[in-house]
């Protein structure tokens, strides 16, 4: 397979992937700034801009079409906002009119202009990626495709552009409010991400055609924001993400003999499902695994404190644990010398000893600020305190007992143990 | 009358019974214990986000326990619904949407239709006379979204009296809604009352407050005081309401959603 | 009457009937500002429909539509995960449905005719729509779905209106909400399925939108916004199709919305009260009575309008 990889394959991947790069920039935007919709009918109202342009006479990936889509890019926001402000439609129903409209007066032009002008209504749809290569142009003496001519042009303008603006666009992306208030040109900025979005929708209509545009937009986006927080970073993550995922999926594509831009797309999926599960901090193994360890130590929190007050009272320490999940937390705690069986009973160790005081003391802190601080009777502190106990670090613990007069006694007129 | 101790013999006409809210798993009420008797009308107060509207909402099933349970006339809430109405706040809804006076009013009326029946000469009945009640009987056909704030927020009452409920919950009934709407819509929670039936308000204003409720309770995350009046809002507890919000708990409330400990 | 002219006359019927049910279905979406829900849905159908095709080897309509309303349903709960167990926000978890379903649908899809499988020429035509090709059997299927749904709709109107208005005060009056609420997206999703055959995968969104903001501009009460919409929805679906027969090259999908179109531009210029002109009107009569004084003290515009 490797072997057969000739300069046809690169030359469509590199295409793919240069464009690709360029939406990962747009789309990280328009994901953090909640414009994907309007990302998405974008993506779609282009079609009859492009369209015109072409017969008007503009050459595919020239100055005209590029100035179509543009053109058909500010149409539609214009015509959502007048919708929202004059027909009184809720954004998504202005966007859905918009786009579905914008997109079938589109394919019409499209369809019924086929005989005049090249494009096949399936490239509209899903792009022709496979054939990019073979429509080249010159460069400096060198026969480039033109999609990655048109691809790479739009990268480095996009890419200019976002330096150019970057602290506008910082601002602006997290809180657009704020960023009017403090005087930026939050329209300007908005209206260059709009056209920056037609521009790479143009620049991707040949690899991937309208459709799955919005894919290669939101989707490495969203899968960053997984990732990452910030918005240098979420921009690399991004673009790293969709380079990736334009060549797996094209070599899948290849492998499979399926259309590349839907590979594309799947493949990008599939990033994403990756991130959702195994993301560190918010992936859902990563919560599931957090909720365990939370609950085993509670566990084992339980029962250190358990034996302290069977200490306390008198009775001693249990001779067996009396459900399962305190005889493995009892198991786990001898292990690492916190518990040892006496006598036939389970009893604390001196470090032991110590851990449960701090749970005590912790639990009997709590009834006092709670019993000082809520209308609460007495008999109803204990299942508060049995929860937050687990809860409380030293800090807090030291505060709480100054401002509960530094007493030595809980409610109950339990003794509080001291800080260790 | 409304106290603060549960008192386990005689049922309240509502009791939340050591109550934790949570979203997530951010606690935002701390083991809330209240027990509120009819007739009358309550108010429960307290600075903004002090979880007041959540109180009303684990009353009414709105949203889920963490902790405690809920008792209306001495029985889970599945059993009693019909004998409760609620006024959301007025934020909720979509005021442009195509429905007039007289429709969300007879939406009062729905659950006792139960599945499928449509409202009837009896609905309408009992529509139009909370309509009378409220002062909006001349304008039953007008589209929603032409009323004043004043006029809405009066809907959304009689809409809770065509309900014909023995207990009410009204989530910040008087939020923008000018003076003279206010005293009609206080009349007829006074009328309430004297028909012997709970009123319970979500309230913002403790100058009408002092005027309008024969009980309040001061609610910041915890449950600070609760009990007659003029025994409750005394300087003391509403500098423990209000001055500032509790650190301790908004640290706690942050460890607990991390699993940990606090520093 | 010829075979053919029978034909044409069913399938039009259906597709009229398609229609009409989108329009009355579309409008809850609207209503509470969920439009877009059933983009996503349309979207995952391509899959769902070369799938069917893949799994049972059949291309009738009904085998196939089943396919896409699983697929449908699939990306709808797929929807409901990334809210529930991701941070990631509303309009990009839609965006990503949409685009990666659509994706695995054109992948199936390529995979198909680039083997040269026996038959699969024919699911092109579920992206674009084209009726000419169904028979009176699909017909009947698909006004039959059709009925059903406005049937149940009919049925659960005074529900599905308060839940939509009003979700919180019908929660605690003891209706149940999450359950209504998948209802209704459900009959989206069926709508958007029996949809296919007329305005495609990409388009057919359009079917359940662009009737009811139609509709909402010329009434101020449900009922009779549902029976508008569907009155346009049935009007641009059945002027889709003859426009689509005068000119064979073109696909439906694509006409259907251009007369949805064109009637909502009619709806929104002219309608009487909400229409564009018809506010100029009471805007310029409002300004004029605030001049001269004959504006009440305790009217406003709304008693105007």
């Amino acid at each position: 397979m490797w072997a057969d990889l000739g300069g046809m394959h690169a030359w469509a991947i590199a295409s793919v992937a240069v464009v690709s790069a360029g939406c990962a920039l747009v789309g990280t935007l328009l994901v953090v700034r909640r414009m994907s919709l309007l990302g998405d009918a974008i993506s779609h109202a282009v079609l009859p801009g492009i369209v015109l342009a072409v017969l008007a006479g503009g050459r595919p990936g020239g100055p005209l079409v590029v100035g179509g889509a543009v053109a058909a890019a500010l149409v539609t926001v214009f015509l959502v906002r007048a919708l929202g402000s004059e027909g009184r439609l809720s954004e998504d129903a202005g966007t859905g009119v918009v786009f579905t409209t914008l997109f079938a007066f589109g394919v019409v032009l499209v369809t019924a202009a086929a005989a005049r002008i090249d494009l096949d209504p399936s490239c509209v749809l899903y792009g022709i990626l496979e054939l990019v290569p073979f429509d080249t142009v010159g460069v400096l003496g060198w026969e480039v495709p033109r999609a990655f001519l048109t691809g790479t042009v739009v990268l480095a303008v996009v890419s200019v552009g976002l330096a150019v603006t970057w602290k506008e666009q910082v601002f602006t992306a997290f809180d657009a409010e704020a960023a009017r208030a403090a005087g930026l040109p939050v329209a300007g900025v908005t209206i260059g991400l709009l056209a920056a979005t037609a521009l790479v929708t143009v620049a991707s209509f040949e690899a991937v055609g309208a459709i799955l545009v919005i894919a290669m937009l939101v989707v490495p986006a969203a899968t960053a924001e997984l990732l990452v927080r910030r918005l240098g970073p979420l921009l690399a993550v991004a673009v790293a993400l969709g380079v990736t995922a334009a060549g797996l999926g094209y070599l899948a594509a290849w492998r499979f003999n399926a259309s590349a831009s839907g590979m594309i797309a799947v493949v990008l999926g599939i990033q994403y499902a990756l991130a959702a599960l195994a993301a560190p901090d918010d992936g859902v193994l990563a919560r599931a695994a957090s909720h365990a360890a939370l609950a085993w130590r509670v566990c084992c929190e339980d029962a250190l404190a358990l034996l302290w007050r069977a200490d306390e009272s008198g009775s001693g320490g249990p001779r067996t644990a009396a459900t399962w999940p305190a005889w493995l937390a009892l198991t786990w705690l001898a292990a690492r010398g916190r518990v040892m069986r006496d006598g036939g009973r389970w009893e604390l160790t001196a470090i032991g000893r110590m851990q449960a005081e701090t749970i005590v003391r912790s639990h009997r802190l709590w009834e006092s600020w709670l019993g000082r601080h809520a209308e609460l009777p007495l008999d109803h502190l204990h299942p508060p305190a049995e929860w937050i106990e687990h809860h409380l670090g030293a800090d807090l613990r030291r505060r709480i007992e100054s401002e509960v007069g530094g007493r030595e006694s809980d409610p109950h007129g339990r003794s509080i143990p001291p800080e260790r | 009358m409304p106290s603060g101790i549960s008192t386990p013999t005689l049922a309240h006409t509502v009791e939340w019974h050591d109550v934790t809210v949570a979203y997530g798993r951010r606690p935002v009420l701390w083991n809330i214990e209240l027990s509120v008797s009819a007739p009358g009308i309550f108010g429960i107060i307290g600075p903004n986000g002090a979880g007041k509207s959540t109180l009303l909402k684990a009353a009414l099933g709105l949203v889920p326990l963490a902790g405690g349970s809920v008792r209306l006339f001495g029985r889970p809430l599945a059993a009693v619904r019909d004998r409760i109405g609620y006024v959301p706040q007025r934020e909720t809804v979509d005021w442009d949407f195509p429905v007039s006076v007289m429709d969300v009013v007879l939406m009062g009326t729905y659950a006792r239709l139960g599945w499928f029946r449509r409202p009837g000469p009896e609905e309408h009945e009992s529509a139009r006379a909370a309509l009378e009640r409220v002062g909006l009987a001349d304008l039953a056909d007008r589209q929603i979204g032409r009323l004043s704030g004043g006029q809405q927020q009066r809907v959304f009452l009689a809409r809770a009296l065509a309900q014909a409920a023995d207990l009410y919950f009204l989530d910040e009934p008087m939020a923008g809604v000018d003076v003279r709407s206010q005293e009609r819509i206080f009349r007829v929670l006074d009328e309430l009352r004297r028909d012997g039936r709970l009123v319970i308000v979500v309230h913002h204003d403790l100058r009408t407050a002092a005027e309008w409720f024969d009980g309040v309770a001061l609610v910041d995350m915890r449950l600070v005081a609760a009990g007659p009046t003029e025994a409750v809002l005394t300087p003391e507890n509403l500098r423990r309401t209000y001055a500032g919000r509790l650190d301790v708990l908004d640290e706690i409330g942050a460890a607990v959603e991390r699993g940990g400990r606090t520093p | 009457m010829s075979g053919l002219a029978y034909n044409t006359l069913v399938v039009a019927a259906a597709v009229a009937s398609v229609g009409f049910a989108a329009g009355v279905v579309g409008s809850f979406g609207v209503l509470r500002r969920r439009a877009l829900v059933g983009d996503a849905a349309s979207h995952a159908t391509l899959a769902g429909v070369v799938s069917a095709f893949l799994v049972t080897g059949r291309r009738d309509l009904p085998t196939l539509l089943a396919g896409a309303f699983v697929a449908a349903l699939a990306g709808l709960g797929i929807l409901v995960a990334i809210r529930r167990f991701t941070r990631t926000r509303d309009d990009a978890a839609t965006a990503i449905v949409l685009g990666v379903s659509f994706g695995l649908g054109i992948v199936l899809l390529s995979g198909l005719s680039a083997r040269g499988v026996a038959g699969a020429g024919g699911l092109e035509h579920f992206l674009m729509g084209h009726t000419a090709a169904l028979t009176a059997g699909d017909a009947v299927t698909l006004a039959g779905v059709s009925a059903a749904v406005v049937l149940v709709v009919w049925l659960f109107l005074k529900e599905a209106t308060l839940v939509s208005f009003d979700p919180a005060f019908a929660a605690a009056s003891g209706w149940p909400v999450p359950l209504l609420d998948y209802a209704l997206v459900a009959l989206v999703a069926v709508m958007v399925v029996v949809g296919l055959p007329a305005a495609g995968a990409v388009l057919v969104t359009a079917l359940v939108v662009i009737p009811p903001v139609a509709a909402r501009q010329w009434t101020e009460r449900v009922a009779p916004m549902l029976l508008l919409a569907g009155a346009i929805g049935l009007v641009a679906a059945l002027g889709g199709v003859a426009a689509s027969a005068a000119v064979p090259r073109l696909p439906t999908g694509p006409t259907i919305v251009l007369t949805a179109a064109a009637l909502f531009a009619v709806s929104f210029f002219f309608a009487p009260e909400r229409g564009w002109f018809a506010r100029r009107r009471i805007d310029r009569d409002v300004a004029l009575r605030l001049g001269s004084g004959t504006l009440g003290p305790d009217e406003d515009r709304a008693d105007v309008g």
